[in-house]
């Protein structure tokens, strides 16, 4: 045997199954330090949570999706702090922009040609003395006229002749000429809304938006559905019975219905408690807005519902199992065990349920967005940004698409990551 | 059986009688009322109109009445939206506009859904599997507005290349007017249950009866269709009831976007517009609806696969 199949590392001390046979003198000596502390290292004992983190790391799409929530993480929360414009600063001068632009060189040059007939004559004129580097003879200026005025104007091909290309970016009149006068201007990446808001800087605020209501409303529900599925689990009989009947009439209510309801019967009563002092929850309301606030509480009184029936699950499944029996021998409270004993174990399924929880969590935030009773003015979310662009749709389609796409692809990431985290956490449900 | 049936269809009454209670408490709970317009009406006007309709009335003594109508069949007349018109009527007129989109909605999601996700199971790891799994995870991460919109500026922007289908839902149009909404909110379920079929598939594709089958030399043909999907079903079947209910009632985004005068578009103009009788009467009708096909969905488990006692179906 020659040829090793499995090549052991230098200094591991894991026998050599294939090569048990061939000793030599050397197998025999002493092991050095180095040796053993390699040993000691490969022998390591790993924790639930670093054995999950070995195979998050495996899989790679969860990993890509980390790393653009990573991204979206630091555009959210940094990139207003580096953008000079404010989500809610009306620039005058740069209404309606596109993200994209003609340099001042290149409009001149359109203007001149979209112009009248002596306009355009005129530029061709020019144009055709420069080539030829004289004045022009009579006969050629008569063949010139004879073209401009039988030619209907072909702005595609005059764009093409003289290279007139759109550039990225959306810059106002005014900061074109800052820019020709050889200042450094930011430019409005995604152009400008009609009050001539810097999109960008107001996508970057409503990702934030979105990205802590869902990870708040998923803390909601987690602690809601937590506590109500263990305590219906843990007691059940008659309590599940009728706790999980509670569950079930919550499921036939419209969503809508509550959540639209919920946020005209709290809108006052939060603003007179905004308005009542100062305060961590005062300036929180306030910062926020009461939109806001009665859309968690709303989120939270509806969609703890799965999580409770998933925790109640699997507390049914542990509560037979031994270690309970001890705890409670040993004179355990029922709180003590639920906290202590049952849901550490099923901690797993917790993490997994409330990250798939967030990406619900914004899509209900875009949705009440689109019906116009999401974040309130001049605050503003994804989904409020897109329903705004909903009107102007026609011709400021990017309004609409870039919010969408930013959203679509923040969830997705959620997605993606909540699958792999499944899958890492729990082995036995990978499908 | 019989048993069964009457236990579960007290206790859908009692559900029902709870949401109907729930939501007028909801209601009356919020601020603002039915005659808040642009001109506000004088406080005698506003009494006279409440003494009228009965909401002067302590709210347990309202709320006694509509029950009292509501087993009569009669669930009130609009306050507001459609002066004085029977909120039955209402229904009766909205509910097949939307129903029809719902149903061509949740048909070819339903099929696709089902077909796709067998397919990526039966094809594990292959291009096919990563591909839908990919379209899947998109369509649901996809808010149904965005959906919508997009293909309103696809297809039918009127400055749009592709204008194939018109802006605003015409029924008159026939097909051309049902194709874009239809599609819209089909999309959502669609991915959820190829999702859903697909790992079912592959949990019973795993089963030691299919091994069974397979060693008795069996085509695979019947394998996947009679032994496997059949056993697939259970999870899809759970998911598409309370959602068939939720699709006929009218997807409140594609309909507003699509100006598709149907139910659910009526219901969130009835909230804001604080038009209690048909926030109520639209409430118990889409609840009723839901418990209905709870109900077929279990029933149906017990047609699916046999094993399963009634009662006991769905996890």
């Amino acid at each position: 045997m020659s040829v090793k199949k499995n090549p052991i590392k230098f200094g591991s001390m894991q026998p050599d199954i294939e090569n048990l046979l061939e000793l030599t003198p050397e197998d025999f000596a002493f092991a050095s330090r180095e040796q053993k502390e390699g040993f000691i290292q490969e022998r390591a004992s790993t924790t639930y949570w670093k054995d999950a983190w070995r195979r998050l790391r495996q899989n790679r799409v969860a990993m890509v999706a980390l790393g653009i929530l990573v991204l979206y993480l630091f555009f959210a929360f940094a990139g207003p702090m580096l953008a000079p414009y404010g989500y809610d600063q009306f620039i005058s001068g740069s209404e309606n922009l596109y993200p994209w632009h003609y340099s001042l060189k290149d409009q001149r040059l359109l203007d001149s040609f979209s112009g009248s007939y002596e306009e355009r004559l005129a530029t061709a004129v020019e144009l055709a003395e420069l080539e030829k580097g004289a004045k022009l003879s009579a006969i050629e200026l008569a063949t010139l006229k004879a073209k401009i005025r039988t030619s209907t104007p072909d702005i595609e091909a005059f764009k093409k002749e003289n290279g007139i290309r759109l550039k990225a970016f959306g810059y106002s009149q005014a900061e074109l000429k800052r820019i020709e006068d050889g200042e450094n201007v930011f430019p409005h990446i995604f152009g400008t809304d009609k009050y001539g808001r810097d999109i960008m800087v107001r996508i970057m605020i409503g990702t934030r938006v979105s990205m802590l209501i869902g990870v708040c409303a998923a803390l909601l529900v987690l602690l809601i559905g937590a506590t109500y599925g263990s305590v219906s689990g843990f007691f059940g009989g008659k309590v599940d019975a009728v706790m999980m009947r509670f569950v079930e009439m919550i499921y036939a209510i419209p969503e809508v219905l509550v959540v639209l309801l919920l946020s005209t019967a709290l809108k006052p009563a939060l603003v007179n408690f905004q308005n009542s002092g100062s305060g961590f929850f005062r300036n929180l309301v306030g910062l926020m807005g009461p939109n806001l606030i009665s859309l968690f509480i709303a989120f939270g009184l509806l969609y703890w519902v799965t999580m409770a029936r998933i925790i109640r699950g699997q507390i049914l499944q542990l509560k037979e199992q031994e270690f309970v029996t001890a705890a409670k021998a040993l004179g355990a409270s029922s709180g003590r065990i639920i906290k202590r004993h049952l849901l550490p174990n099923c901690v797993g399924q917790i993490v997994v349920t409330t990250c798939l929880q967030i990406p619900a969590a914004i899509f209900l935030e875009s949705f009440l967005s689109f019906l116009g009773v999401g974040v309130s003015a001049p605050m503003t979310s994804l989904g409020a940004m897109a329903a705004d662009a909903l009107s102007g749709v026609v011709t400021y389609g990017y309004r609409l698409v870039i919010p969408a796409i930013i959203l679509s692809i923040m969830i997705l990431a959620f997605n993606l990551f909540g699958d792999g985290l499944r899958d890492a956490l729990d082995p036995r449900l990978k499908k | 059986m019989a048993k069964y049936t009457l236990g579960r269809l007290g206790m859908s009454l009692v559900t029902l009688l709870l949401i109907a209670t729930l939501t007028f408490l909801l209601m009356n709970s919020v601020p603002g009322g039915p005659w808040l317009s642009e001109k506000t009406p004088s406080p005698e006007t506003i009494k006279a109109l409440n003494e009228k309709y009965g909401l002067d009335k302590p709210m347990i003594v309202q709320l006694g009445m509509y029950f009292e109508n509501l087993i009569q069949g009669d669930m009130g007349v609009s306050l507001k939206m459609q002066k004085n018109r029977p909120v039955v009527d209402i229904i009766t007129e909205m509910f097949p506009v939307s129903a029809k989109i719902g149903f061509f909605a949740i048909l070819w999601a339903a099929l696709a859904g089902v077909a796709l996700g067998a397919i990526a199971a039966y094809q594990r790891g292959a291009w096919v599997d990563s591909l839908l799994r990919i379209v899947a995870t998109i369509g649901i991460s996809m808010p149904s507005f965005v959906v919508a919109s997009l293909l309103l500026t696809t297809f039918a922007g009127s400055n749009a290349s592709l204008r194939f289908f018109p802006t605003i839902f015409d029924a008159a149009l026939g097909v051309k007017a049902y194709i874009l909404p239809c599609f819209a909110l089909g999309v959502y379920p669609m991915c959820y249950i190829a999702r859903q079929t697909r790992s079912a598939m592959l949990d019973a594709l795993g089963q030691d009866y299919i091994k069974t089958a397979k060693a008795k030399g069996m085509k695979n043909t019947p394998i996947i269709f009679k032994h496997a999907l059949r056993n697939a079903l259970i999870p899809v079947i759970t998911y598409l009831g309370p959602q068939i209910a939720f699709t006929f009632c009218g997807g409140f985004v594609v309909e507003t976007v699509f100006s598709v005068p149907g139910l659910g578009r009526y219901f969130i103009q009835s909230i804001s517009n604080r038009d209690y009788p048909i926030i109520m009467g639209t409430t118990i009708f889409l609840a009723a609806f839901i418990i209905v096909m709870n109900f077929l969905a279990d029933f149906l488990y017990r047609v699916v696969d046999p094993r399963i006692s009634i009662g006991q179906g769905g996890k």
